[in-house]
């Protein structure tokens, strides 16, 4: 077969579809085209940043909870270590910015490696336990190495003024510079995240999540299954602590806080959970109410709940989840 | 039948388009910009901790930030140059509060930045703001703000510092009541900051240090720790907490009589804890403060202060740290009224060069390292049935303004 053969008949079979499904065949494209001009929409630059971030964590946290049906109440420790590591690489060891990423990224799967191991022999109510306790012994463990992390005050003095990107060096301290670098990756975590979940090991993801049995008696390796979605949702939440450290650079301790595992959880329901998209959907009602509220009022929590309450009751597949599902059953 | 040809003008679809147009604005950060293409008012950006636990001291700072911004203005301002107070929730969280600080100034261009009320928060503004060159004025207790690592040419600290703090409490404690001190102590940088400076401040008395009992943040009940200080028997109980944790200690400590044989002692005491816990939980501790309105029966400053702020918010007066809120602003308007300019460079000369009493006494930035050198007042907390609601504290003691009672610039790791 030719290629303008093919080229017919990738669009006739396009042509068949409805938008959804298309919209699902190009969601990379269709993401990436939107975090470009996502800027220019938020009220300011650090807050389009920080939605960004905080997407990419609940991404990670969605591949294990939305895909493979695992409730994780310890996904700050993974976001931490990525911060803390990517901060201390550049603080203590003077690398350059990509390598601490790299090392941010190390951190979320060795941090993940070592909860999973532990964790994924569990399941339901005892592994979200499991998970919960183990995140607050990293939690401790990073305070009292004060040496390393600061401790109480934080680690502060992660200064990258320029990066250089192809032998071209930018000004980090330009905010739509941040943006974009940011946005880079988080467009190739994307990438990366479609391929694993188009992948017959995303198949079997969600095969586990649909009936372990099943899956078990088919053949696969549950366990270890979980233990490796376990560490790539890691990678996704190192990533996202090392660019957290690199655009406030300061990692303070709150960042391994249970109230932040609570946060991808909060951010994961309100966008759709088990959806690609979701999560920065979720990420970005949130911290924009977050944002927007608490400069009217000091009593911003109370709508922020009563919106997640909402969300919860009337959109149970939550916000992006309902829109693509509309008409659809 | 032909359709009606399209009416020139404003059509229903139209209308409605613009009104959403015109709601969005209006709601938008857009209109900022608009307003300010029209004159430049010198902005100030001010986060700090409006919700959570700190909420009552954070808005008394905004009210008295706002007491110094309508001062400025009303004294023709910098050659009629407006200033304005930009106020951001930090929310007591240091990563919001370094997206505070990027927002302010990436978004909102302010010339400067004074606010936050906790170390951890201060110190990520700080490196936020040092790295692009804006002046950053704190407002909350540090010591890790004046060493080498966080100070930057752009920083300066108009709180003062633990070390300072405990120090000056220490030297009119430890001779009146005796060498034999315990410590209970909130197990996070603030207590052991305290503790430090404690221990420093004893070494020329020759006290003698019993055991540090740390206690973590958020403890509601002190019962089992009580007992084992009275039984080392101390003459003086040193108790290094913050707010909540402060108030249920005290009322614990006195239920347990503890206040018999052993005078308590807190680094800070706080005016606006001291009126949420009541006379009894209180009475007779010893403390120190940055500021008590009743100062103002000796400094001419401070009485101005309590009166301005009196007659702009109900007759209510500044607490402690709400009073650094308003030296905090002030000083950078005066200094940019001394160097006739809001460039960075100027208004650090000036500031660095200037005698102020605002609201406490004299006072100056050390050039070191911009720490604001100033008195520490001692206070004691008064028994119930006083002439007002807000007269809690009785100043016994004021330690002057003395570079000596700073860790030296040396120990800081500043090069002369």
């Amino acid at each position: 077969m030719n290629q303008a053969s093919q080229a017919t008949l990738a669009r006739a079979r396009d042509a068949n579809l409805d938008w959804r499904e298309l919209a699902t065949r190009y969601r990379v494209l269709l993401v990436s085209a939107f975090l470009l001009a996502f800027p220019l929409v938020m009220p300011f630059t650090a807050l389009a940043i920080n939605i960004l971030i905080y997407g990419l964590y609940a991404l990670g946290f969605n591949l294990l909870f939305g895909y493979l049906g695992l409730l994780s109440f310890g996904h700050a420790a993974l976001l931490g270590a990525g911060a803390y590591f990517c901060g201390i690489a550049i603080v203590h060891f003077g690398m350059p910015w990509f390598a601490a990423i790299a090392i941010g990224v190390l951190g979320g799967v060795i941090t993940a490696a070592a909860i999973g191991a532990l964790a994924t022999r569990t399941r339901g109510i005892y592994f979200a336990m499991v998970t919960l306790a183990l995140s607050q012994c990293v939690y401790y463990l990073f305070y009292q190495a004060v040496d390393w992390t600061g401790g109480e005050n934080g680690l502060r003095g992660i200064n990258v003024r320029e990066i250089g990107i192809f032998g071209i060096s930018f000004d980090f301290i330009n905010p739509m510079t941040r943006y974009y670098v940011v946005a880079g990756f988080v467009i190739l975590a994307l990438i990366v995240l479609s391929r694993i979940l188009a992948s017959p090991f995303g198949a079997v993801i969600e095969a586990v999540r649909e009936n372990e049995e099943r899956a078990r008696a088919s053949g696969y390796n549950v366990t270890l299954v979980r233990l490796i979605t376990f560490i790539l949702s890691g990678a996704f939440c190192g990533l996202a602590g090392a660019l957290y450290a690199l655009q406030l650079s300061t990692v303070p301790i709150e960042i391994m806080h249970y109230e932040t595992s609570g946060l991808a959880v909060m951010m994961c329901l309100l966008g759709g959970m088990g959806t690609f998209f979701g999560p920065f959907v979720g990420a970005a009602v949130f911290l924009m109410l977050e944002n927007l509220v608490s400069l009217w009022t000091v009593h911003w929590q109370l709508i922020v709940g009563a919106v997640f309450m909402i969300c919860v009751l009337f959109f149970p597949r939550g916000i992006w989840g309902t829109l693509t599902m509309r008409g659809k059953s | 039948m032909s359709r009606k040809p399209k009416q020139p003008g404003i059509s229903r679809r139209g209308l409605i388009g613009a009104a959403g147009a015109g709601a969005v604005l209006a709601v938008s950060p857009f209109r900022i910009n608009l307003a300010r293409a029209q004159e430049a008012p010198i902005r100030i950006g001010f986060p700090v901790p409006l919700t959570g636990p700190y909420g009552t001291e954070a808005q008394d700072q905004v009210n008295c930030a706002q007491l110094a911004i309508a001062e400025f203005n009303a004294g023709g301002g910098l050659n009629g140059r407006k200033a304005e107070l930009v106020v951001r929730d930090d929310k007591l969280n240091p990563g919001e509060g370094a997206t505070r600080a990027l927002e302010l100034i990436e978004n909102e261009k302010v010339n400067f930045i004074v606010g936050s009320l906790s170390a951890s928060v201060q110190l990520a503004v700080n490196n936020v703001t040092k790295e692009r060159g804006i002046i950053y004025n704190s407002i909350s207790q540090s010591d890790a703000i004046n060493e080498a690592a966080d100070f930057s040419k752009f920083t300066f600290h108009e709180a003062m510092t633990p070390h300072l703090t405990a120090g000056a409490v220490g030297r009119y404690v430890f001779p009146k009541f005796g060498k034999k001190v315990a410590f209970l102590t909130a197990d996070y940088a603030y207590g052991h900051e305290m503790v430090r400076g404690f221990k420093k401040a004893g070494e020329a008395f020759g006290i003698e240090p019993l055991e540090d009992i740390r206690h973590p943040l958020a403890t509601t009940d002190f019962s089992t720790l009580l007992p084992r200080i009275q039984a080392m028997k101390p003459d003086v109980l040193i108790i290094s907490n913050f707010g909540r944790d402060q108030q249920i200690a005290l009322k614990q400590a006195t239920d347990f009589g503890l206040k018999k044989s052993i005078q308590i002692v807190a680094p800070i005491l706080l005016y606006t804890g001291r009126q949420a816990a009541g006379a009894q939980a209180f009475q007779g501790v010893i403390g120190g403060t940055s500021y008590y309105w009743g100062v103002g029966d000796q400094v001419a400053s401070a009485k101005a202060l309590n009166e301005a702020f009196g007659k702009l918010y109900a007759n209510k007066y500044p607490s402690d740290y709400g009073a650094m809120g308003y030296a905090g602003v002030r000083t950078l308007l005066e200094a940019s009224k001394a160097a006739g300019s809001v460039e960075t460079d100027k208004v650090i000369a000036a500031m660095e060069a200037l005698k102020y009493d605002y609201y406490k006494g004299p006072q100056y930035y050390r050039k070191c390292d911009h720490q604001s050198v100033q008195s520490v007042f001692i206070i004691q907390s008064k028994a119930q049935g006083q002439r007002n609601p807000s007269d809690v504290f009785e100043v016994i003691s004021t330690e002057a303004p003395n570079e000596a009672n700073l860790r030296t610039c040396d120990e800081l790791g500043h090069k002369a």
